[in-house]
């Protein structure tokens, strides 16, 4: 029974992180109809500036938070005014390989500043934890999940509530109605894409407190990335984190999947991602639009 | 404002019979490579004809079809994994490694098509990236496969070495071939009728489904032949090398720096990109992935439509400059 | 403007570009060329630079020292590298460059095992000598290659050390939990120790591996946490070993010991993880502490390799640098004792070779693979990288059992 909760407890930590990476993906693809293959690498930008400022200024990485989201909204937006702009309404296939040629070149320009050395922010306080009916709870996972869950009820909050957050939902609604209205599409592309990158770069801080830093980091998130906003529903805030948990939670559970056919092992643990994409494809085919997706989605 | 065009594949079903005539002069040069007696040369050329018949299996279902689908590898990975379970079982016959591999995924494509072709656009899209990485995970843990560690595969000595190459050239001119006959036949007609409008194809009397699947099989017959063809060139197999993400995107790049939906773009686009990694791996050793990606960007936001498209323009430069601003926001 | 033409005319001449050959470096006159693909980029960066790292210094070496006496002639060395991206398929395709277009005397192994096997293939078809010594599963040594030779331990033996001395404590351990990766090393590794520990009487109380690109391992913690063990240890790569030990103390999992395959030897796991990476066990090829005496012609000990690679690198030497340097080695000491040049004479040198060094012993059984140097265990203590098994090459006592967390 221990393992069952405290499963559940790791599943649900584990999900907090995973929403984060999610939700600036979710956005840029529902809003903007671009599935952006560079996200991974803006979460590994964001994980080298939080290690960064930690190794050369010992700020705290929980401080590194603000710092990372407005760096890489800053660069998001210029990247999209300036460069994916010029092809942001055409078909998938092209956004596609524009964004997956970035992120090639992401990674290889960190790799070059960096070097492929593997780099860690580690705390005076990382690994603490507390017990709780049995359960071992880290409090940098706890602090995680709670940073991941205030960042989606502001999210929501000023994307149902301010002028701009609406702008960007009529955009995404009817694009030709969101013109008449006056709103002003190229500008609002590119407050969605850097939100999109400055997201990913404040879950890049959060995970560099517990993942190994190197170019490559974010390829696995992104991955999953893909999964839970599929599974959530694309473009909704609260999507990306229902997916996140959801996801997590599964994961967890099927890490105990543990047992020899024969000389075969089956562990669901190794086969995580193969589990992962079988609950992707069962989601779009059974329910495409995710747990809380529109329709029109 | 110019509209935004959505016709991909301009200059006929086939794309400009001049680009097709010169890649068929190409094809019959390349003939002569095995000549040479380099091996490392046999080995890129023998490359561009494996990845030209993917990039041809990529463009049948995501260019005439218009389902774009970034999990071809999966095929191209069964069908390399065929002929490593053949060797296993002592039979080293390329006629029977290819033979297999179509079957097989030809049946894999039908099986998966059934429900995947359901999805449109970006859903299709993903559905499909997750078969090639969930494909790759399970045989990486089949211990029967080789798991991680994978199989050796047999093959013939250096001197009979040649024998790969003229069987990966018989690979990729069939491909070429299949794609123009198809996009000349009824088929043809069929998978683009579906790309521009599925729903009107419907009432036209074609069943969408029916085209879409048998699409999604060739397509998988073409990615199937060339990985049973590479495997015992390569001699050896393992889930990253027979799913590699590069298998997965050369193709793709190909077919669009060529030309989506015509004869000879997958074909040209194999050619020049592949040069182009040969000299940044020249002069660029540490950094040439750096100008891959980079390439990859200006590939996109420059030439769209592709090369062979180039062919068969009017209005020459001045179209060009104006279509780089179809997409804007 | 015409663009058909034009475009044709682009095509054509970048087809004829492909099929120019690269000026081959001479490998005549007096200078013997080696080639290796090595991972420069992709996710063995590190490890590949290392490799690149330990051939260079052998090379510059040999040349400032006179170079290579052959039959009565001297040569100098070269290398030439490309970067196979930590691609197994590029690496093979890069040996054949390496042979056709540059025409290199002989191959020195990349990093890896999955780039080792496909290159050994490579190796073997064309007849040409290799020698590894980042490529440790043994897979590649089973199929029958007379041209490649491994100058390092087998993947199974990585964290038999580890167990040796922890039952050779007092009190003894007697329960294991195992984690892998699940690559080919890794499963090697993980198979290797639980085969020893099966076969010396301690009990393998869990066993379950994990995709290489896992983002969290925090169930398999907790399900290896019920399991009680003894000692726990790790069959992976510096990145999960990192998620692995943070892990553990995340979940205040307590046990005697914490061994892993890769880790502790590489200054980044200490540097990244603080005060949390000490008293933990890593298995090493090799150590700057090992007092072998190495034969002339090269660095003879262990401490003065270290030195050489600290003024080259600025860095502490790595195992890596060692064993890439002893993979040179081999050749050094083949080719002179063959007295040519002939790939088929080097072969055979190498297969007769048997040589001590400052890496160790260089004696290849008949597979190629050098089972006679034995693996050495290191500790963390106190941030510092301490040898503590076996008995006669040790610089310090282990630790054991480890102090609870917070107390390191």
């Amino acid at each position: 029974m221990h393992l069952v909760l405290q499963d559940l407890a790791n599943g649900i930590l584990a999900g907090g992180i995973l929403a984060v990476v999610a939700l600036g993906f979710s956005l840029v693809w529902g809003i903007m109809n671009i599935i952006n293959l560079a996200h991974g690498a803006f979460v590994m930008l964001g994980a080298y500036l939080t290690y960064q400022l930690f190794a050369s200024l010992h700020v705290d990485p929980f401080l590194s938070l603000p710092v990372s989201f407005v760096v890489m909204f800053a660069a998001g937006y210029l990247l999209q005014r300036y460069l994916i702009n010029w092809v942001v309404r055409a078909p998938i296939l092209t956004t596609f390989l524009l964004t997956f040629g970035l992120s090639l070149l992401f990674v290889n320009i960190a790799l070059i500043v960096w070097t492929g050395d593997q780099r860690g922010v580690t705390t005076a306080y990382a690994g603490a934890n507390f017990t709780i009916v049995g359960v071992t709870i880290p409090w940098v996972k706890l602090y995680t999940l709670l940073v991941a869950l205030v960042i989606t009820g502001v999210m929501h909050l000023w994307l149902t509530r301010s002028k701009t957050g609406r702008a960007i939902r009529a955009t995404s609604m009817d694009i030709g109605a969101a013109q008449l209205s006056g709103v002003r599409v190229a500008s609002i592309y590119a407050i969605v894409y850097g939100l999109g990158a400055g997201l990913a770069g404040v879950a890049g801080s959060l995970i560099s407190m517990s993942y190994a830093i190197n170019p490559n980091m974010g390829e696995p998130f992104l991955i999953k990335a893909f999964v839970v906003c599929v599974l959530g529903g694309l473009g909704s805030v609260q999507g990306a984190l229902v997916g996140g948990l959801v996801y997590g939670i599964v994961e967890a559970f099927a890490t105990q999947l543990d047992f020899t056919i024969g000389t075969q092992h089956i562990s669901g643990s190794g086969l995580q991602d193969a589990i992962a994409l079988a609950v992707l494809l069962i989601v779009l085919i059974v329910r495409p639009t995710g747990i809380m997706g529109k329709a029109t989605a | 404002m110019v509209a935004p065009l959505k016709r991909i594949g301009l200059g006929g079903i086939t794309g400009s019979p001049v680009a097709i005539g010169v890649a068929l002069a190409l094809m019959a040069l390349l003939l002569l490579v095995p000549l040479g007696h380099n091996g490392y040369i046999e080995i890129v050329f023998r490359n561009i004809l494996m990845y030209a018949a993917m990039a041809y299996g990529w463009n049948l279902i995501g260019g005439y079809t218009g389902y774009v689908s970034f999990g071809q590898v999966a095929f191209f990975g069964i069908g390399a994994y065929c002929s490593a379970v053949l060797s296993a079982h002592n039979v080293d016959n390329l006629f029977a490694d290819v033979a297999l591999a179509c079957v097989v995924t030809a049946l894999f494509a039908v099986l998966v098509g059934l429900p995947v072709l359901r999805l449109k656009g970006h859903y299709f899209a993903i559905a499909t990236l997750g078969i090639g990485l969930a494909l790759s995970d399970i045989v990486a843990n089949l211990d029967v496969l080789g798991a991680s560690s994978g199989l050796a595969v047999h093959h013939v000595d250096e001197a009979h070495f040649y024998v790969y190459y003229y069987a990966m050239w018989l690979v990729a001119l069939g491909a070429m071939l299949a794609t123009y006959f198809i996009a000349r036949s009824k088929l043809g007609f069929a998978f683009v009728a579906i790309r521009e409008n599925e729903e009107a194809a419907a009432v036209l009397g074609i069943d969408a489904t029916r085209y879409k699947i048998i699409a999604w099989a060739i397509s998988a017959m073409m990615a199937g032949s060339a990985g049973a063809v590479f495997a015992p060139a390569n001699g050896f197999l393992d889930p990253s090398i027979a799913f590699s993400a590069d298998s997965n995107i050369f193709p793709i790049v190909m077919g669009i720096l060529g030309g989506v939906g015509t004869v000879a773009g997958p074909f040209i686009g194999a050619l020049i990109l592949a040069g182009a990694n040969e000299l940044l791996q020249k002069y660029f050793i540490k950094i040439h992935t750096l100008f891959f990606g980079a390439m990859i960007v200006l590939v996109v936001l420059l030439l769209s439509r592709g090369l062979v498209w180039l062919f068969g323009l009017k209005g020459g430069a001045r179209t060009w400059l104006k279509s780089l601003t179809a997409y804007k926001a | 403007m015409k663009l058909r033409p034009t475009a044709a005319l682009g095509i054509l001449a970048l087809s004829a570009t492909l099929a120019a050959p690269s000026v081959p470096v001479s490998a005549a006159g007096d200078t013997i060329l080696f080639g290796s693909p090595v991972s420069l980029t992709g996710s063995l960066t590190k490890e590949g630079h290392l490799t690149q790292e330990g051939y260079e210094l052998w090379k510059n070496y040999v040349n400032a020292h006179g170079g290579l006496k052959v039959g009565g002639k001297t040569y100098k060395v070269d290398i030439k590298y490309y970067d196979d991206e930590s691609k197994n398929d590029t690496s093979a395709q890069l040996a054949e460059r390496l042979i056709d277009q540059d025409h290199v005397n002989f191959l020195l192994g990349p990093y890896g095992s999955g780039t080792s096997f496909t290159v050994a293939q490579i190796a073997e078809r064309k007849k040409i000598p290799m020698v590894e010594g980042n490529g440790a599963a043994e897979k590649i040594f089973n199929q029958g290659f007379k041209y490649t030779f491994g100058v390092l331990s087998p993947a199974k033996r990585y964290l038999e050390g580890i167990l040796q001395m922890a039952k050779a404590q007092k009190p003894a351990a007697q329960t294991v939990a195992i984690t892998a990766a699940s690559d080919a090393f890794s499963q090697e590794v993980a198979q290797g120790a639980a085969a020893w520990a099966n076969a010396n009487g301690m009990k393998v109380v869990y066993n379950n591996k994990y995709p290489d690109t896992a983002t969290d391992v925090s169930s398999i913690i907790s399900a290896l946490k019920q399991t009680n063990p003894d000692i726990i240890l790790n069959a992976g790569h510096l990145q999960d070993a990192l998620l692995v030990q943070k892990g553990l103390k995340e979940q205040n999992v307590i046990a005697k010991g914490y061994g892993y395959s890769v880790g502790p030897d590489t200054p980044d796991f200490a540097s990244s993880l603080g005060k949390d990476a000490n008293d933990v066990f890593g298995g090493a090829q090799w150590s700057d502490a090992v007092k072998y005496k190495g034969a002339p012609g090269f660095i003879r000990s262990a401490p003065e390799y270290a030195k050489a690679i600290d003024a080259a690198y600025h860095h502490r030497a790595d195992y890596h640098n060692a064993e890439s340097t002893a993979a040179c080695l081999a050749f050094q000491y083949a080719i002179e004792r063959a007295g040519s040049l002939d790939p088929e004479k080097v072969r055979d040198a190498l297969a007769k070779l048997d040589v001590t060094t400052f890496y160790g012993i260089i004696k290849f059984d008949s597979r190629g693979i050098n089972l006679y140097k034995p693996m050495v265990v290191n500790q963390i203590q106190n941030g510092r990288l301490t040898t503590v098994w076996p008995a006669f090459t040790a610089d310090g006592k282990p630790i054991y059992p480890a102090p609870p967390w917070g107390k390191r």
